[in-house]
């Protein structure tokens, strides 16, 4: 039996590293400056900026419609792939590329004078379009496939198993889909979505390749303050980036719960 | 109809396999694209211009490259060694116990990594951390940790603990348990942790840039040459994503087996 003390060092590094971490950016939203007597000048003009208001608000539009969408696909396609091993191998291939390389294939294909471009004129663009087309897919291409392997782990033989009693007993596969399947696989499928959600409220990377320059996603907000206005603008940054980091978190939390309420009806 | 629907089903999910693995062959083409102007569909002329630019001295691509390797090792032997005793505790520890564990340890992955480099720069810039790859890697630990501590602990089965006991039963000593027994027989649990790892790691962009400031690592020297110059771009998302192919090798091998 292993003693609790075992896990201490994980924990501690991560409390330390994690909490320092939000703790500094407080610090730094509320007194840039070291020895600068704290004010929360920073909150009031970021909160009174229209634009982050803007930001926020694309920025959990596209995030919700990127986790609803990824849901939406991952379902089906974790159906397809049931036993299919070598092909699931290739399907889940992009969990494991950074965000900013799929970032980059997309533009190479979709971006102006692209590969697509040249073999389909006048394609609609979806790298920097201003609905969030290009971050959108970005996100699909990634995600899908995580939600797919998350799937694929919990869609055990006991759920195909009775999926073919309900197919004995005259329920078809849609059906069996809604009321098999799905009770099995729904909860650890809220709080993948809740770690998508997550990765769009705060990755960096792919809204700075791909997004819209107009308005911009709220990392991009944040990056642009410290680019543009110096020691005030960092305060800037903390404080939008302490508000994606709290939004984020509260989703996780709801997540839980939703997930834990919906296992416990399961059982 | 059933053989029907299902040789539908093959063919679909091998178009979704070519559909996902094919867009990744504009790389190749793209790299060794010395000139390539629109609307032509193949390059006008081949060439490495891509390799001769990221090889060049002064680029700091080259560098870009070592730092992130450096850095991603660094941070996958910090992290197994924090993420060992731990996963051996999560693989005994009853569900109500694990569970707030593994909320603590997965919360930093819920946070802009940007809002983790820039925080902790705070701190760093008076340790006089920031800047350099000891305050990378710790930064990087944060997001490396928790997928590493996850992949490892399944591998502690109940035989594992068998084994070890059987060992220190017989007189081995603690080292010698971790050498004879537990190594070997978590030798693939800790290859996937480890490659995980070191792939979190290496794709690290928002705390990288955060803690870095200016320290030249793959991802951040990689995105400006996308509008500035695609050939150099497509070179280095190549070496970007060499680990990954090597992840999809192991991967197929261990399917295949």
């Amino acid at each position: 039996m292993t003693r609790f003390r075992a896990v201490v060092p994980a924990l501690a590094v991560t409390l330390l590293l994690f909490g320092g971490a939000l703790a500094g950016a407080a610090r730094t939203s509320v007194a840039p400056l070291p020895g600068q007597s704290p004010s929360l000048d920073a909150w009031r003009r970021v909160l009174g900026d229209p634009q982050f208001t803007e930001s926020l608000l694309v920025t959990l539009g596209l995030a919700v419609v990127a986790t609803l969408l990824s849901v939406l696909l991952a379902v089906p396609i974790a159906a397809l792939l049931r036993g299919r091993r070598a092909v699931q191998t290739l399907v889940t291939l992009p969990v494991l590329l950074p965000h900013l390389l799929v970032a980059v294939v997309v533009v190479l294909w979709l971006g102006p004078g692209g590969l697509a471009d040249r073999v389909v004129a006048d394609l609609p663009q979806v790298v920097r379009a201003p609905s969030g087309a290009g971050v959108v897919l970005v996100y699909l291409l990634k995600e899908v496939p995580f939600l797919v392997l998350l799937l694929l782990a919990v869609w055990d033989d006991g759920v195909d198993q009775r999926v073919e009693v309900a197919a004995t007993l005259g329920v078809g596969p849609l059906r069996a889909l809604l009321t098999v399947v799905w009770p099995a696989v729904r909860a650890p499928l809220v709080l993948g979505a809740a770690v998508v959600m997550a990765f769009v409220l705060g990755f960096l990377q792919v809204p700075a390749v791909v997004g819209a320059n107009d308005p911009v996603l709220l990392p991009v907000y944040a990056i642009d303050a410290t680019r543009v206005r110096g020691l005030e603008g960092q305060a800037d940054a903390a404080v939008a980036l302490l508000v994606a980091s709290g939004l984020a978190l509260v989703l996780a939390a709801v997540a839980a719960v939703l997930a834990r309420r919906l296992d416990g009806v399961r059982r | 109809m059933t053989g029907q629907l299902r040789a539908a089903g093959r063919a679909t999910a091998i178009a979704l396999a070519l559909l996902t693995v094919g867009p990744l062959l504009v790389l190749p083409v793209r790299a060794l694209a010395d000139v390539w102007r629109a609307p032509a569909l193949l390059p006008q002329r081949w060439g490495t211009r891509g390799l001769e630019v990221v090889l060049a001295p002064g680029t700091g691509t080259a560098t870009a490259i070592t730092n992130s390797l450096v850095v991603a090792v660094a941070t996958t032997v910090l992290a197994v060694v924090l993420a060992w005793p731990a996963a051996r505790w999560l693989s005994t520890a009853s569900a109500r116990r694990r569970t707030p564990v593994l909320v603590v340890l997965a919360l930093p992955l819920l946070v802009p990594p940007l809002a983790i480099g820039a925080g902790l720069a705070e701190w760093f810039l008076r340790l006089g951390l920031t800047r350099t790859l000891a305050g990378l890697v710790l930064a990087h630990l944060v997001a490396v940790l928790p997928y590493v501590v996850v992949v490892l602990a399944p591998g502690f089965t109940p035989a594992v603990h068998r084994a070890e006991e059987a060992a220190r039963t017989l007189g081995a000593g603690r080292w010698q348990v971790l050498r004879l027994v537990s190594l070997p027989m978590l030798a693939p649990s800790l290859a996937v942790a480890s490659l995980l790892g070191a792939l979190v790691s290496w794709s690290q962009y928002g705390s990288s840039l955060g803690v870095g400031r200016g320290v030249p690592m793959l991802p951040l020297v990689l995105e400006p040459f996308l509008g500035r110059d695609p050939q150099v771009a497509a070179t280095l998302s190549l070496v970007f994503l060499a680990p990954a192919l090597v992840a999809l090798a192991a991967a197929t091998r261990r399917t295949s087996r």
